[in-house]
């Protein structure tokens, strides 16, 4: 005979006193539960970074009456961020017409003060002009009316907005990290008074804040998940001690150390973790990959079509989505998964150690 | 050696307590018990039932602390504080055969007669060796395969005396081993003790079996009511 094979010739036989199927089953349960809240917590955390950084970015302004003239073309210019103004009102000249159109990265812009909007023209082109010619904007786009319409379809159905006096809509992509001065607002309002300016940076905090609360809610559902199934394997060590209470006895008066009696059990213990933890993982990667598909142009990454012929997706559609998907994840989140198992095990090791030294210690 | 020196021995000691789980029970099981028995020494342990040779063979065998006294078995003094690892250690060189045999119902008499050399961690071939060698001195060579269960009384027995003397312990402890054995098993089984002790183990032998005593003369140690009446160490 073996080795190790005599080595295990104990008379304990752990393979039928401890409740091998039961314990598998409720560990990958518990792995399961586990995976899937640690990747909603990873999920949650890169989209809301994601949209976090996007909101931080993003101004929209909302100008009443676009199409009046300009109330003061003269403030519709700006500083470079930072810059002290060169008028006391904030503003400086602008009457050129031409700035207005140029792109946000055109050197005339770094410079400083811009002409930026000329007397004839609406508040809106105005405002664009003075948004365009800001140094932080990398981005301006005004809706055009279908994109309004679609906008407020929700509310004001297929019939669109056309009927409604409706303020133009500017979306102004900045800098990462900037905000708009205190001159470009200023502006903006002596040139259409009433203007409305959302500045989505209070989103990002909310976000940020909503993400924190996500991150600790997952750590502590994981805690949970790990208390319970230490107690599981716990009640599952107690009984297997129970079943095997006689023979341990012999053994102890054999002169078997509590360590050797110990370890049989977490060896045993942890085996079963460890294959109840890469079954609950491996359980958990269809959903998690459905739910990465259902989020990836959410995001940022591509939207990932499959299964659009009349008979279903075939392998190779999988196998490219499954590669996509591999490519998409975060490490985060494949580092974790890949760890559930063996935290599963370690946790089934170290209580099985601990029930049983604490049971062995009732024997002398 | 084994040595006791006024050791008393309560039900409902820490140890007993937790073991037995009878909490309340603080009868006095043991009371200033002495002697002492030298390497190589053969003791009879009599007295009727209730007088304590179990207990004392629990003592010996480390399954319980004395609560008062001095206990050394094998050079080694044994108390309350003594450490885990130092008991089972102790407990290694300590053979054990119960009235019941104590064999496990899951394994070959072989597998159950490796059981202590296993526990040091021997290497396998020589455990083999050495499991072949006892059995052939118990006499069961021939049943090394089969389980416990599939054996006589009196081979179980014997078995049971392999396993206790396979790791050559320094003390042999034998509570009523010969009770449910008919005459020509008993006289068997305390011919191997005897020889056991020869080769140098001391062995103590608890029994209530006059007629067997009378046939193996040995030195007694006679408990009545926890107290020991007669100590022959002095004999040879």
């Amino acid at each position: 005979m073996s080795e190790a094979k005599g080595r295990r010739r104990d008379g304990l036989a752990l393979s039928r006193a401890l409740p091998d199927r039961s314990l598998l089953a409720m560990v990958a349960a518990m792995s399961l539960l586990a995976s899937l809240t640690y990747a909603g917590a990873v999920g949650a955390r890169a989209v809301s970074s994601r949209w976090a950084a996007g909101a931080a970015n993003l101004v929209t302004v909302q100008v009443p009456d676009p199409e009046k003239p300009a109330t003061d073309t003269t403030a519709g210019s700006a500083t470079s961020m930072g810059e002290a103004t060169a008028h006391k009102d904030g503003v400086s000249d602008a009457s050129s017409a031409h700035a207005a159109q140029l792109p946000a990265s055109q050197p005339e812009k770094q410079s400083g003060s811009i002409n930026a909007a000329t007397p004839d023209m609406t508040r809106a082109t105005a405002i664009e002009a003075v948004l365009q010619a800001s140094p932080d904007t990398q981005l301006v786009h005004r809706l055009n009316a279908s994109e309004i319409d679609r906008l407020l379809a929700p509310w004001l159905g297929a019939a669109g907005a056309s009927a409604l006096p409706l303020p133009a809509v500017i979306e102004v992509h900045l800098s990462r990290g900037a905000t708009l001065s205190p001159n470009v607002i200023a502006s903006i309002a002596k040139i259409a008074p009433g203007s409305l300016i959302e500045r989505n940076d209070e989103w990002r905090v909310r976000l940020l804040d909503i993400a924190r609360s996500l991150l600790a809610c997952a750590a502590l559902a994981i805690l949970l998940v790990g208390a319970i199934g230490a107690a599981v394997i716990a009640m599952a060590t107690r009984l297997g001690l129970g079943a095997r209470r006689e023979s341990i006895e012999i053994l102890h008066g054999l002169g078997a150390v509590d360590g050797y009696v110990a370890s049989r059990f977490a060896r045993r213990v942890a085996g079963l973790s460890l294959a109840g933890g890469m079954a609950g993982t491996l359980l958990a990667l269809p959903p998690l990959a459905g739910i990465a598909r259902l989020m990836a142009p959410l995001s940022g990454g591509g939207a990932l079509t499959f299964g659009t012929g009349e008979t279903g997706f075939s392998m190779a559609e999988m196998v490219t989505v499954l590669a996509t998907l591999w490519g998409e994840t975060p490490p985060a989140l494949l580092w974790g998964l890949g760890v559930v198992p063996f935290a599963a095990a370690f946790i089934g090791w170290i209580t099985a150690q601990v029930m049983v030294r604490v049971w062995l210690r009732r024997l002398p | 050696m084994i040595r006791l020196s006024n050791v008393t021995w309560r039900y409902g000691s820490p140890t007993r307590r937790a073991a037995v789980g009878r909490g309340t029970d603080t009868a006095t099981a043991l009371s200033n018990v002495t002697f002492s028995v030298p390497q190589g020494g053969f003791r009879w342990l009599l007295g009727p039932s209730g007088a304590g040779k179990s207990s004392l063979l629990r003592l010996l065998h480390l399954e319980a602390l004395p609560q008062s006294g001095e206990l050394e078995i094998l050079g080694t003094h044994v108390g309350v504080g003594v450490k885990r690892a130092t008991l089972a250690r102790l407990r290694q060189r300590v053979g054990m055969v119960h009235q019941d045999f104590r064999l496990m119902p899951t394994l070959s008499i072989s597998d159950n007669v490796a059981l202590p050399l296993r526990l040091e961690r021997r290497d396998e071939a020589a455990v083999a060796d050495e499991v072949a060698a006892i059995l052939r001195w118990v006499g069961l060579s021939e049943r090394s395969d089969a389980l416990p269960a599939e054996l006589s009384g009196g081979e179980q027995q014997r078995a049971a005396i392999a396993r206790a003397v396979i790791a050559r312990p320094g003390v042999v402890l034998a509570d009523e081993p010969t009770n449910a054995l008919e005459e020509s098993q008993s006289s068997r089984i305390v011919g191997m003790l005897r020889e056991v002790s020869t080769l140098g183990a001391t062995v103590i032998v608890a029994t209530h079996n006059d007629a067997l005593v009378r046939r193996f003369p040995a030195p007694a140690l006679r408990l009545e009511r926890g107290r020991l009446t007669s100590d022959e160490s002095n004999a040879p």
